[in-house]
């Protein structure tokens, strides 16, 4: 009968929701509880990193990263001393980065690296322009992403199989 | 002297306690709207479960801006919420809240007790007629059909259980149910209960019949345009409506101060929040029914029902008359 | 004195569901005129969230145009990135390798159900209101969401806009461990979305509010261009999946479901089903998953080495919103010509206006809320 069905669709409804009631709640109270980052994440500040044996820095100023950035925000002084390339001064913008990491893909020797942490909050804008010793204190500070330019460049080689 | 002590005491003291106990209701239905949607509710006010949430929306809600719009007319913009608040308290003056009997003492408490609270549609249609706003107006419109029409079940389903106890006073109702409940009596006291249920449920405004206060098309309905003390006067008036009509229930429905064990006036109370708590839980799982159904729902399924009724339990009593 | 009643007829009310409203989903105007509660006449104007996407990449490489242009339609963004890759692969004749091409296709579906699980929500939200029924359903639609991004960020890093395709395959790849969290999670999911299935499309209220509402015939369809879950609940057998099918859906075997009345409750209906659908996909994606490389072309030295040849070239793939084309002139250099994209929701918003007359206003956001709109892909 029409009646019974519509009797016992609003049942089903109701159980629906207030089955509900016993299970916990999946709320993460932020400042108390915090959830753990997977490896790759990329949604936070940048660093440029130094050589582990000598201690110098990586960026040789190929401005390679300066030129596929779609949002244009980094910026490059080039010096040469020492018979290499430096960078006199490094800027990035991170107000409109798009976190996309094609500057961290296209890098040859591994400088520029995106860290394992969400973005701080800071109260003057102009904490969010980074400067080359802000980048360089990044990279001591936090923990590093998985993602390096060898190891992006080494997996998109394609396989070039043997003829048999 | 003694008048004067006699008479402002028992306000005074229903309207704080009635107070009290609605702002808590608040607190009540954030925390079971929140299981039910498996979030947590007020947590960071009074710490473990924000029992102090009441305390501080009161205190932000005076201290908001006290405007009104630019073409509206002030006085009787200023004199809605006014009206719909007295009247929701007023009505609480014919129901054995919480002493033994009723503040007045009559023999038709119940007619009385609908007839004041019929006159709460008045003061919706003020405000939202003289907010000068057009989805003000529309939801008034709305509002006032909706409430003309389902008032007719609401006072069959009511009449039902005085017809067949004979009386349209508490007193007499309530020693009627001394032994058993109205609710447990044949076929009657069930299809008696889910008509009252259903028509206060669209005599408060609540989900599913909600279309005055629908926050998708009409921003807010008719009280867009107040904030502040004007606001926070409809919201607890609306709490207090609902609870006045949960009282109303548990005294005819569900047996009053008697209880399995022990009978006390603490069961009304108690039975009132039952009441209240399947309202919310009907609330927060359901959508809601669009204008021309609902009133369509009303005049072609609910009033005929209701009326068949009526008949059945005139004749029924009529006789048991005979026969005893 | 004699008393005249004077009548004057002041016309219809006109009333503004403006730029900011609880219920346009995204920013749009419309103006609705009224008589009583029915609507006479409708006036739509859009192009508030206008950002200039189509003149933006005439500056920029072919290598440097997915990230900007995941922007586009901001529920769904691989199928974006996707339809652009694929028709710059199909203008230069690259071939993806076969692993490559899986991955793209576990993302694109993983995204088309958190897509439909947004629109699910946001309709309850239109039916119920934000203090009620509907929130319950929004609610749970957004927990079950938030446990895909968590997914999609341990594959790839972001939650949202995860940039996984490039031209020439993919750019990320899934180890041991992500495919066991995506097992879990199709575990979780597929007894979830059959439950949310058996009880809204029994739901009381629901069928009352949205059966034989917003009725849109098979003529009135192919005279708009609607394509998608729009097309497909008025009757029309067409989705470019298996009609002209890309990457490897010739090798997956899925249903595609059709409604029968081309109303409101059809629509929603395509919808659920779509995402019971695109979860037997995946299963079939995880089971025959081969092994290979990553991408065809060499790793990436330098975004100028790509240069397509002159001419121009049009593609179309199924976004969750229906048939998304891109179409692209070259005149030779690394950068385009011209780029056009065909939007989806441009030509089904554009039904809104025959539909809405003799209908209540509540009628209007339902109707609204069925076809779907995402305004970042109106107006682009």
């Amino acid at each position: 009968m029409k009646l019974k069905k519509i009797f016992q669709n609003i049942i089903r409804n109701l159980k629906f929701t207030m089955s509900n009631i016993t299970k916990g709640s999946t709320t993460i109270n932020y400042p108390d509880e915090k959830r753990d980052f997977p490896d790759k994440l990329r949604i936070g500040t940048f660093g440029l990193t130094v050589d582990k044996d000598s201690g110098e820095e990586n960026c040789i100023a190929c401005k390679l990263c300066e030129r596929i950035c779609p949002s244009n925000i980094i910026d490059i002084e080039i010096e040469k001393r020492d018979g290499r390339g430096f960078a006199k001064n490094f800027f990035l913008d991170l107000q409109s980065c798009i976190q996309c990491e094609l500057c961290v893909q296209i890098c040859p020797v591994d400088a520029i690296i995106m860290m394992k942490v969400p973005a701080e909050p800071v109260t003057l804008r102009s904490d969010l322009y980074l400067n080359k010793s802000k980048m360089m204190s990044n990279a001591k500070l936090y923990k590093e992403s998985w993602a390096r330019g060898s190891l992006l460049q080494e997996s998109h080689k394609p396989i070039i199989k043997e003829s048999k | 002297m003694n008048l004067f002590i006699d008479f402002v005491t028992p306000i005074f003291l229903t309207i704080s306690i009635l107070i009290l106990i609605v702002a808590y209701l608040v607190w009540l239905e954030r925390k079971v709207a929140a299981k039910m949607q498996s979030r947590i509710g007020p947590y960071l006010v009074g710490k473990p479960h924000g029992l102090l949430q009441p305390l501080a929306d009161a205190l932000k809600l005076m201290l908001k801006d006290d405007s009104s719009p630019k073409n509206s007319d002030r006085l009787l913009f200023n004199f809605g919420p006014i009206w719909v608040m007295v009247v929701s308290l007023a009505s609480f003056a014919l129901l054995p809240f919480v002493f033994e009997n009723q503040m007045i003492k009559t023999n038709l408490a119940l007619m009385l007790f609908i007839a004041i609270s019929s006159l709460i549609i008045v003061g919706i249609f003020i405000a939202g007629w003289s907010s000068n706003n057009k989805f003000a107006l529309i939801s008034v419109i709305r509002i006032i059909a909706q409430i003309i029409s389902y008032e007719i079940p609401l006072i069959i389903s009511l009449l039902i259980p005085c017809i067949i106890i004979g009386s349209l006073g508490f007193i007499e109702i309530i020693n009627y149910q001394q032994t058993t409940w109205f609710i447990f009596y044949p076929v009657i006291g069930q299809i008696a209960f889910i008509l009252f249920f259903i028509s206060s449920l669209a005599e408060g405004n609540r989900i599913p019949f909600d279309l005055s206060e629908a926050e998708s098309e009409l921003v807010s309905g008719y009280t867009t345009e107040y904030s502040g003390i004007k606001f926070a006067l409809f919201y607890l008036a609306e709490y207090v409506h609902l609870f006045g009509i949960s009282v109303l229930g548990s005294i005819i429905f569900l047996g009053g101060p008697s209880g399995i064990f022990f009978t006390s006036n603490f069961l009304i109370v108690f039975k009132a929040l039952l009441l209240f708590t399947i309202v919310l839980f009907v609330r927060w799982s359901f959508f809601r029914i669009r204008i021309d159904q609902l009133l369509k729902f009303n005049w072609n399924n609910l009033i005929p029902i209701s009326f068949v009724l009526l008949l059945i339990s005139c004749l029924l009593k009529y006789y048991m008359d005979l026969v005893i | 004195m004699e008393n005249k009643i004077i009548e004057k007829d002041f016309g219809d009310l006109a009333l503004n569901m403006g730029p900011q409203h609880p219920s346009t989903h995204g920013v749009f105007r419309l103006k609705l005129h009224l008589e009583g509660e029915k609507i006479n006449r409708v006036e739509s104007y859009l192009g508030y969230l206008h950002r200039g996407v189509e003149k933006l990449t005439e500056n920029l490489d072919y290598d440097m145009i997915p990230p900007v242009l995941e922007r586009d339609d901001y529920l769904s963004p691989t199928s974006n990135s996707l339809g652009f890759i694929n028709t710059i692969e199909e203008m230069c004749n690259i071939e993806v390798p076969k692993r490559a091409s899986y991955l793209r296709v576990l993302i694109a579906e993983l995204q088309r159900i958190s897509s439909h699980l947004v629109a699910l929500g946001t309709y309850g939200l239109d039916l119920g209101g934000a203090l009620g029924g509907g929130a319950s359903l929004f609610l749970y639609c957004f927990r079950e969401r938030e446990k895909i991004l968590d997914v999609l960020e341990v594959i790839t890093g972001t939650r949202f806009h995860t940039n996984m395709n490039q031209v020439g395959g993919v750019r990320y790849d899934v180890n041991d461990e992500s495919l066991n969290k995506i097992k879990d999670l199709i575990n979780y999911l597929k007894p979830k979305l059959n439950e949310y299935y058996n009880v809204i499309s029994n739901d009381e209220i629901f069928m009352k509010r949205t059966k034989n509402i917003g009725i849109i015939t098979k003529e009135l369809v192919m005279s708009s261009g609607g394509s998608g879950p729009v097309a497909r609940g008025s009757g029309i057998n067409y989705d470019i999946r298996k009609n002209n099918s890309y990457e490897i859906y010739d090798e997956l075997s899925f249903e595609i479901p059709i409604g029968k009345n081309g109303d409101s409750y059809d629509r929603t209906m395509v919808r659920m089903r779509e995402t019971i659908e695109s979860i037997k996909i995946i299963e079939q994606i995880l089971e025959k998953l081969p092994e290979g490389a990553l991408c065809s072309r060499k790793p990436l030295k330098s975004a100028k080495l790509l240069k397509p040849p002159k001419g121009s070239h049009y593609k179309a793939i199924e976004s969750p919103r229906g048939e998304l084309g891109f179409f692209i002139v070259s005149d030779g250099t690394s950068m385009p010509y011209r780029m056009k994209i065909r939007a989806p929701s441009f030509s089904n918003l554009s039904i809104v206006e025959k539909l809405l007359p003799e209908t209540y206003i509540a009628d209007a956001v339902v109707i609204l809320g069925s076809l779907d709109p995402v305004f970042g892909d109106v107006d682009r």
